[in-house]
């Protein structure tokens, strides 16, 4: 690499930087201004400073993309209209419509492929919510050598979700994949699995998959709440001649809560939008292992549906919304947050 | 660790000042343009290196251009970072990616004709439209061929009935008789081809799967797996390739792309010649051919349209084309280079060129994209049993106009 490629890298970088820092600065400048000048309350002038970088920050990650997502789904944008795509509040209802009455799959509807997101999420939550809570609660326990099991069992977590993905498609392979190799020579020949050709198998192959990467979160999690459980509540639970099921429901589970229910709540927007899995296991090879975001992948970047794909991603994420507007309400999650 | 955070940041905010200084110095002096190349070829199998070896030469040559080479790591990623840039504004000067990139940046608008940066008559087959030529071929091939094990097969069959048989002969324990990348459409082209059929109609943009030639297609690809078992149960593209390395398969159906990573396996030992010949309609497979190709992005100004002239003209040369052929194994995109003294030696390449010469232009229409994802999962389908091909055949077609109508 020559020194004058170097340069220009490091230049790039610190162009970037130089702009960054300079913009800061005269944002800071301005709000210290504005708040000695104008509003002529020097004291408060130290919380907007501090505030600022987060705000613009938040502003341009997140609102920007947004207004531009709205601004794309009331457009035609596609290859054909790459360069000079038509805007209008037309061109939104169009892709809209489009998006719950057309093909969205090439055999898929909107509702049936909705269905099979919701189902996808709900196996996901729940095994990832019970196994993991069963982990943590053994892990939790005195238990030899639990370091270590802590370390094994957090492993998945720590491994990159697209190796990991192929690597278990490797373990799905109908004839050198670990699974069917197990099967053929216990229960013979007849018995392999036909995971990547058979609708059922792959849907269960994905949900295999995605439990074994999605566990150790959640178990994390259930592990760190419960170590901030007192043990007076169960000893004096013990000696009320509480049960074990009893402890759990009416001591764990309810004082572990407020750090569940938020977790429980990323769990359900994660695996919602979860891309990775479906993709690596299906390949785009069966529809019903498809989940809303894949077929939004599709739209976006297989077939250039700009436009349509804005509007697809702007339903999904107002579902999601929803979702996250009833959830939090029913359970209190991020109820900590606000008090 | 403050002091050197501080230092840190102080180098980098400086060297953009003392950079721009050079940088304006060059562009006073009106000599020194700067061109920004992107490309596909990885680093696995000694491309990249190779390409940037050819890059620096050229610099070399021509001290007064810089060119920045970028690796996109997949053909697809190339793809999609292309079009973002572009309609951010931001564009490389030059790409060197695979022919099927022509349709989707055409469409769009994204690439210009290359008709004054070389004499296109002296290449072979192009991108044309009415209104130009828009990619410069680098390369020519990309075609799959069928490559067998010397140690296994002694004489390669030419017709499908004799590869039939001669499969059932050395599919034995855990060898199989013939490997291949069952599920990719791919590879499904060639057979199409041999039983007389086309995707798309005299229009070059109408599906035309759901037809006789594609059922007949469909059926002999299922015989293969589930009637005669000379395939693996299900195989992709790594099974099908670590099967025929290991020598568990006597022959695969595979690329030129291969072809110097198997030369390095087997060495003598490999023999490469066509796809048998369908029997039933004697006809050949014709296998998609294509190739890698140069395309320029529209907009550059005319500094770096010269500059992007002569390293065309470069990566084009007679030199460079040889080094390709030698190295690589890859046939020239120049017509003049098919003289390379390798070509007429090696049986490898003869294999190739012969394989080549039944070969069929891939379509670089957009439409194609459906076409693929039309034919893939439905491919699978009847590989597995689960659909017959007459009703493959059918929701092939569905699916395919389904996409086109989609990408209006």
């Amino acid at each position: 690499m020559s020194f004058e490629v170097v340069a220009k890298s490091l230049s790039q970088i610190g162009v970037t930087l130089a702009l960054i820092l300079l913009a800061f600065g005269l944002v800071e400048l301005v709000i210290f201004f504005v708040y000695n000048k104008i509003f002529k309350a020097g004291d408060k002038a130290l919380t907007g400073m501090l505030l600022a970088p987060a705000l613009i920050g938040l502003f341009l990650l997140i609102v920007v993309p947004l207004i531009y997502e709205l601004i794309l789904s009331c457009s035609n944008m596609n290859l054909h209209h790459f360069k000079d795509p038509s805007f209008g509040i037309t061109y939104f209802f169009d892709n809209i419509k489009r998006v719950f009455t057309t093909k969205i799959l090439k055999q898929m509807t909107f509702w049936p492929l909705l269905f099979q997101t919701v189902l996808w999420t709900v196996i996901q939550v729940t095994f990832h919510v019970v196994l993991g809570l069963m982990l943590a609660l053994i892990l939790n326990s005195n238990i030899k050598f639990r370091d270590l099991y802590k370390g094994i069992l957090i492993l998945p977590w720590a491994m990159p979700p697209v190796i990991a993905g192929l690597t278990w498609r490797g373990e799905f392979h109908a004839e050198y994949g670990f699974f069917n190799i197990i099967l053929r020579k216990v229960f013979g020949d007849g018995a392999a699995i036909p995971w990547m050709t058979d609708g059922f198998w792959n849907f269960v192959a994905m949900n295999i998959t995605n439990i074994w990467m999605g566990v150790p979160f959640m178990m994390v999690i259930c592990l760190g709440a419960l170590q901030g459980v007192p043990t007076e509540y169960y000893e004096a639970a013990a000696m009320d001649g509480a049960g074990k099921g009893t402890r759990l429901f009416k001591i764990t589970i309810p004082l572990i809560k407020p750090v569940l229910a938020p977790s429980v709540m990323l769990g359900i927007i994660w695996t919602f939008n979860n891309f990775n899995v479906p993709y690596f296991i299906n390949q785009f090879m069966l529809e019903s292992s498809d989940i809303l975001v894949t077929a939004l992948y599709r739209a976006a970047f297989s077939y250039n549906q700009y436009g349509f794909a804005a509007a697809f991603a702007l339903v999904i994420f107002f579902i999601l919304f929803g979702i996250s507007i009833i959830y939090m309400k029913q359970t209190g999650a991020l109820k900590a947050v606000g008090d | 660790m403050k002091k050197a955070i501080l230092f840190l940041l102080t180098v980098l905010i400086s060297i953009p000042f003392i950079s721009a200084n050079g940088t304006k110095e060059a562009t006073a002096t009106n000599d020194n343009v700067s061109i920004e190349m992107w490309t596909k070829e990885g680093d696995a199998d000694g491309t990249l290196q190779w390409t940037m070896g050819l890059v620096e030469k050229f610099m070399a040559e021509n001290p007064t251009i810089t060119v920045e080479v970028v690796k996109k790591t997949t053909v697809d990623e190339l793809r999609e970072d292309f079009q973002t840039a572009s309609l951010a504004g931001y564009t490389p000067d030059l790409l060197w990616t695979v022919s099927d990139h022509a349709g989707p940046f055409l469409t769009a608008d994204l690439i210009q004709s290359v008709d004054q940066f070389v004499d296109l008559t002296k290449f072979v087959e192009t991108v044309k439209t009415a209104d130009g030529s828009w990619a410069v071929p680098m390369s020519s091939g990309n075609h799959l061929m069928l490559l067998y094990n010397k140690d296994l097969v002694s004489n390669p069959p030419t017709t499908t009935d004799e590869l039939i048989k001669m499969g059932m002969e050395l599919t034995t324990g855990d060898q199989y008789g013939l490997v291949y990348n069952q599920t990719e459409p791919f590879w499904l082209v060639p057979w199409l081809g041999g039983f007389g059929g086309k995707v798309f109609a005299a229009d070059g943009v109408t599906p035309t799967l759901n037809t006789k030639e594609m059922i007949d297609t469909l059926q002999f690809v299922s015989d293969l797996k589930n009637k005669h078992k000379i395939v693996p149960s299900e195989c992709d593209y790594n099974a099908a390739d670590t099967l025929f390395k290991e020598g568990k398969a006597a022959m695969i159906i595979n690329g030129d792309w291969s072809l110097g990573d198997y030369e390095k396996v087997f060495g003598d030992k490999l023999g490469v010649t066509r796809i048998p010949m369908v029997s039933s309609t004697k006809k050949w497979p014709a296998p998609y051919t294509a190739g890698i190709y140069l395309m320029v992005p529209k907009g550059i100004d005319e500094a770096k349209a010269n500059a992007v002239a002569k390293l065309v003209k470069y990566f084009t040369s007679k030199e460079v084309q040889y080094s390709q052929v030698n190295d690589f194994n890859r046939l020239p995109g120049l017509l003049a280079a098919y003289d390379a003294p390798k070509l007429q030696e090696s049986s490898i390449l003869k294999g190739s060129s012969y394989q080549l010469e039944v070969g069929t232009p891939m379509p670089t229409v957009l439409e194609m994209r459906a076409v693929w994802d039309g034919i893939k999962p439905e491919l699978a389908q009847v590989l597995a049993g689960n659909l017959t091909p007459v009703e493959a055949a059918g929701l092939m077609q569905a699916s395919a106009e389904a996409g086109i109508a989609a990408q209006k």
